[in-house]
């Protein structure tokens, strides 16, 4: 491990100047959601830690998590947080193919305390035969792996909590990667889950940098998001909240109420109980995000979203709001309410207690 | 220059009776953060990206704030400008990549940002290169 140089060193050695860094170290303070004045401990802690190793396993998964970082919009700072790790596996990305590519990520699982990045679900009925690499299962590879890890990051609603091939019916047995820890099939380390659908790419590289930086995980939810960039609804952070307040809201994606860009609650917005950060840190170079485009938020950073219900049809709710601020939210598609925010044990006693609630119910 | 900059997009201001009440905010912050900065020398900085802004809040923003007299600019990592308002002391600081996308925005409060400011330990190797140059032209 000590003969990695430190992240400043690596950046050195590439010609980056002090003012190029402290430039860099406000620009990742700013990525990784921290107060601006972060940046010289930033600088700081860059100086000593040395590059770790990371081992990147798709699974069940479309790429789109992938496409998502490599075409993400600010290259400078997240090619330079690429730098700062030596990325050993990610077979979508490397040149080596077949017994080299695994061959690469032996080598690298050689040296306990490397980082395991995942995305994609993981099948695991009929043995997990319905995904396989060079012939080992998703199971096998990722119990292989993550055996030695510091810590695993799930990217991706498919790795943090199933995501779309866990959907109902669930034909392969899909789970997350924390699910699998939770049923003892794989080693327990630490994980951070970084959901989304695809999860914004600064938000996926803010994370890895906090993990670089301060060389620990960052303070997380009760679903194992980092607060940072999951701690506040996306209602919450809205720029059309004014219009919630105000009761002005668009009844169909047409009306004068949608053109004068009210908001969507009623069109089936599932901004109030999803936990994300576009609502401030925006998609495509900072262009927009769904909301902004007019169409209502579908919730993809919480789990189960796919069967929570209808995008269109406007959220339910308990019909006692203090449980409902309290986060007790669930999904469920019987009684078509929205994404959970509460943990899972929690999750079927809740369901009991839910019934469809009106509008005026919410704003009690 | 993304590519999006070549799709012609005409954006009308929605008709808002109201804003979202965060460029208030920022003012007052900047308010306190020059107090601060006049009677204990503390410097302090706004990440205008982590603010929910309504479309043309930030523009609004920029035009109540006004130019100043100093205007810089920093090739470092890309191109970043550092603009001192009308407010003396309030800078506006923009972080730029490569290819030109913003990567960060600040509004700065400072007598002179750090971005601007020589490094120590820069200057410590620009002696050395000095010192090095002069040698050169008294062997030659």
């Amino acid at each position: 491990m000590n003969r990695r140089p430190t992240i400043a060193e690596q950046l050195a050695r590439q010609g980056i100047s002090r003012r190029a860094f402290l430039k860099f170290c406000a620009a990742t303070a700013s990525l990784m959601a921290l107060p601006p004045g972060m940046a010289p401990a930033i600088a700081e802690a860059l100086g000593k830690i040395r590059r770790p190793s990371v081992i990147w396993l798709s699974f069940q998964e479309c790429t789109g998590c992938t496409e998502s970082l490599t075409r993400s919009h600010s290259p400078t700072v997240e090619s330079l947080i690429f730098d700062m790790i030596s990325l050993d596996y990610h077979h979508t990305l490397q040149a080596a193919s077949g017994e080299a590519a695994e061959h690469a990520r032996e080598e690298a699982m050689k040296e306990p305390g490397y980082l395991v990045l995942v995305d994609g679900s993981i099948p695991i009925k009929d043995g997990g035969i319905y995904s396989t690499i060079a012939g080992i299962s998703n199971l096998q590879m990722l119990k292989d792996t993550v055996e030695n890890a510091a810590a695993v990051v799930s990217i991706g609603t498919c790795a943090a909590f199933g995501g779309i091939p866990m959907a109902n019916p669930n034909p392969t047995g899909a789970a997350g990667v924390q699910a699998l820890m939770d049923q003892g099939l794989i080693a327990r380390k630490p994980v951070i889950n970084v959901p989304g659908c695809p999860p914004i790419p600064a938000v996926i590289t803010g994370v890895l940098a906090h993990y670089l930086t301060f060389g620990a995980i960052p303070p997380l939810d009760a679903l194992g998001r980092p607060l940072n960039f999951y701690g506040d609804s996306i209602h919450d952070r809205c720029y059309r909240r004014p219009f919630y307040d105000q009761g002005k809201f668009a009844k169909t994606f047409d009306d004068e109420g949608a053109r004068k860009g009210w908001c969507l609650f009623e069109l089936g917005c599932k901004g109030p109980t999803t936990h994300n950060a576009c609502a401030t840190t925006k998609w495509n170079d900072g262009t927009s995000f769904p909301i902004e485009s007019g169409h209502g938020c579908i919730g993809c950073s919480e789990p189960n979203f796919w069967d929570a219900g209808s995008f269109y049809k406007a959220l339910s709710a308990p019909a006692d709001p203090l449980s409902f601020a309290a986060g007790a939210a669930v999904a469920g598609a019987a009684v078509g309410v929205g994404m959970s925010f509460m943990n899972r044990a929690k999750k079927s006693s809740a369901k009991a207690a839910h019934e469809t609630a009106t509008l005026k119910d919410l704003e009690k | 220059m993304s590519g999006l900059d070549n799709i012609p997009v005409n954006v009308e201001a929605p008709a808002m009776p109201f804003g979202s009440g965060n460029t208030g905010a920022i003012l007052a912050e900047l308010e306190t953060s020059l107090q601060t900065l006049l009677t204990s020398g503390k410097e302090h900085s706004i990440d205008l990206r982590s603010l929910p802004l309504l479309p043309g809040e930030l523009d609004y923003l920029r035009e109540r704030l006004g130019k100043g007299e100093v205007q810089v600019d920093v090739n470092a990592l890309g191109h970043s400008t550092v603009i001192e308002t009308a407010i003396r002391g309030v800078w506006w600081v923009t972080h730029r990549n490569a290819i030109d996308n913003v990567m960060a925005e600040f509004l700065e409060v400072s007598f002179c940002p750090d971005i601007i400011r020589a490094q120590r330990d820069d200057v410590r190797e620009s002696l050395e290169t000095l010192a090095a140059l002069l040698a050169g032209d008294n062997h030659s």
